[in-house]
């Protein structure tokens, strides 16, 4: 390497530790925050760390979001378990079965995946009500498999393009039937389609907000994004407690973005470039 | 087509979830559009027919009208925001390659993975005008001068939000151009420099061109969030101060289901559901054909 080289690689790392600096500053000042107490707040600067750490914060952070986490893991674990099991059944037909207008069906889901919630969210509310599914954790569950179904759907599709037709032609040739085809063959390669599919629906689902603060406004069923914004939005809730609590939520997805990291990666890059 | 019990299966499948998606996504629209030529105002539906009403009376509405300028401003400072800054930090990452790369990218790719909840809870304390972030830090650096009201000044407060937009949604774009850049094959790079194209060079002439379809991809996805842009601003300036930071989909928000006009909030979905997918149908068709 040359020195014209080296500085500029010098000049590089240098952009890049700014922009990390600019990028890692909310968490930092968030996460000093959540530990200090309501005077430690007032006379030190954020950016400081606290002069007496407390948890204080965190407790009644969890106190107050306890409920909501709860109802946020049950209708976030079962939507996901049931979209990625669906998206993988129709990604099996779609790409391997094939039928006259699979194509058209393509387009019908494909689209679904980019509507604005906003032109649904009226007849969606009606309709949750009339099932009694209002206010209800499993109404959550189920509005969440359904939005979910088209870009799973796409997913595996796509997935399950890239499995080579030659070994599903072979089982066909020994009489295997479509879905014994996909029991024996197809499932058990789709493991990590499954984690992919599965880790983006999970942080999807768990992110949500619109259809949690439409379906579940101030009630037994809140999740925890609602519980969340209440927090901030009550005047009792001083900034170590909001900041505190934006950890507690934010928990299971940094879990998930540290450990399956890239298959979170693949999700987000699957979601970018075909559909 | 032969009915075997494969065949049965395979048509039970779809079409559960056709019906499905078809219902709770298309029926659904439709029925909202049929709203939104009612007068149904209050909790109990109501389906009189009064044609285009709603639609007349959002021309006349100064709210509405600066809700689309908002959601414009998002289309021209964030989409572009976001394009050129994840462009400029998946350069970074390429050229430090190996050496860190993968550092630098989670901790870019961190905002974009966490709910718009949270970030906008972390940026209201940032743009905190008392005691947050922003103004401590530039009072410590004897720079109170620069010192604002952020998100409570009327006139600023909706580039705070795409500031904070473009923090969230870059790396994410860098991660997309990144893909690009490492799709383009190692010889081309190669050849150029042995012909003795400066670092410089192989980026604008041999990289840029061959990430067009990236940068459409992230394009579309941009576009589409800035008109839909709704959690983010509802949680961190409610629209406010005035109407300063209001957009179409918040305004729906509020207008149905606090005001309860929910014929007006229908005809302003029927809007946004039009507006979006301007952009989406014809790149749906052309990612097919592909």
């Amino acid at each position: 390497m040359n020195l014209r080289m080296k500085r500029n690689l010098i000049v590089v790392y240098a952009l890049l530790i700014f922009f990390a600096f600019i990028y890692v500053l909310p968490f930092w000042t968030s996460f000093t925050t959540s530990l200090k107490s309501k005077r430690d707040i007032i006379y030190t600067i954020p950016i400081e760390l606290p002069s007496s750490p407390t948890l204080d914060a965190f407790g009644e952070a969890f106190e107050a979001m306890k409920i909501p986490l709860l109802n946020s893991i049950i209708f976030t674990s079962l939507a996901t378990v049931f979209s990625t099991v669906i998206g993988s059944l129709n990604g099996y037909i779609l790409s391997k079965i094939r039928f006259k207008h699979s194509d058209v069906v393509f387009i019908f889901f494909t689209i679904g995946i980019f509507i604005p919630y906003q032109s649904v969210l009226i007849p969606l509310i009606m309709t949750m009500s009339k099932l009694g599914l209002y206010n209800n954790v499993l109404g959550l569950a189920l509005t969440h498999t359904i939005y979910g179904i088209p870009v799973c759907t796409l997913f595996f599709r796509n997935f399950y393009e890239d499995l080579p037709d030659s070994i599903i032609m072979a089982a066909k040739v020994d009489g295997a039937g479509d879905w014994s085809i996909y029991k024996r063959i197809v499932l058990p390669l789709s493991a990590p389609s499954f984690v992919v599919a599965g880790v983006f629906q999970f942080t999807s689902i768990w992110n949500d907000f619109l259809f949690g603060v439409t379906l579940a406004r101030g009630s037994e069923a809140l999740p925890a994004s609602v519980a969340l914004a209440n927090l901030k939005g009550t005047t009792t809730a001083f900034w170590n407690i909001q900041m505190a609590g934006a950890w507690l939520y934010a928990l299971p997805v940094l879990v998930v973005f540290l450990l399956l990291g890239k298959y979170l990666v693949k999700g987000y890059l699957a979601g970018a470039v075909k559909g | 087509m032969r009915l075997s019990k494969d065949n049965v299966l395979t048509l039970f499948i779809l079409s559960s979830s056709i019906v499905l998606v078809g219902y709770f996504i298309y029926v659904f629209i439709g029925w909202n559009v049929l709203i939104s030529f009612s007068d149904w105002v209050g909790l109990t539906p109501r389906y009189n027919f009064v044609g285009f009403k709603q639609y007349i009376d959002l021309s006349n509405d100064p709210v509405f009208w600066s809700s689309l300028t908002n959601n414009l401003l998002l289309v021209l400072l964030f989409v572009p925001g976001s394009l050129i800054l994840g462009l400029f930090l998946a350069i970074l990452l390429d050229v430090v390659g190996t050496r860190g790369e993968g550092v630098f990218r989670t901790i870019f790719l961190l905002p974009f993975s966490l709910s718009f909840v949270i970030t906008a809870t972390l940026w209201s304390w940032m743009y905190d005008p008392s005691l947050g972030v922003l103004n401590t830090i530039l009072n410590s650096f004897g720079l109170s001068f620069l010192k604002s009201g952020w998100i409570t000044d009327p006139k600023v407060a909706l580039y705070c939000v795409i500031l904070a937009l473009i923090w969230q949604f870059s790396g994410y774009t860098a991660l997309i151009f990144s893909a690009g850049i490492k799709s383009i094959p190692e010889t081309q790079i190669m050849a150029a420099k042995v012909d003795g194209a400066s670092g410089f060079e192989i980026y604008t002439r041999i990289v840029l061109p061959q990430l067009k379809s990236w940068v459409l991809a992230s394009f579309v996805i941009l576009m589409v969030f800035a008109l839909k842009a709704f959690d983010f601003i509802y949680v961190l300036t409610n629209g406010g101060p005035g109407y300063s930071t209001y957009v179409l989909g918040l305004m729906m928000f509020i207008y149905t289901f606090f005001a309860t006009h929910f014929s007006y909030g229908a005809a302003i979905a029927t809007i946004l559901f039009v507006t979006v997918m301007l952009i989406v149908i014809p790149y749906v068709l052309r990612v097919r054909h592909r």
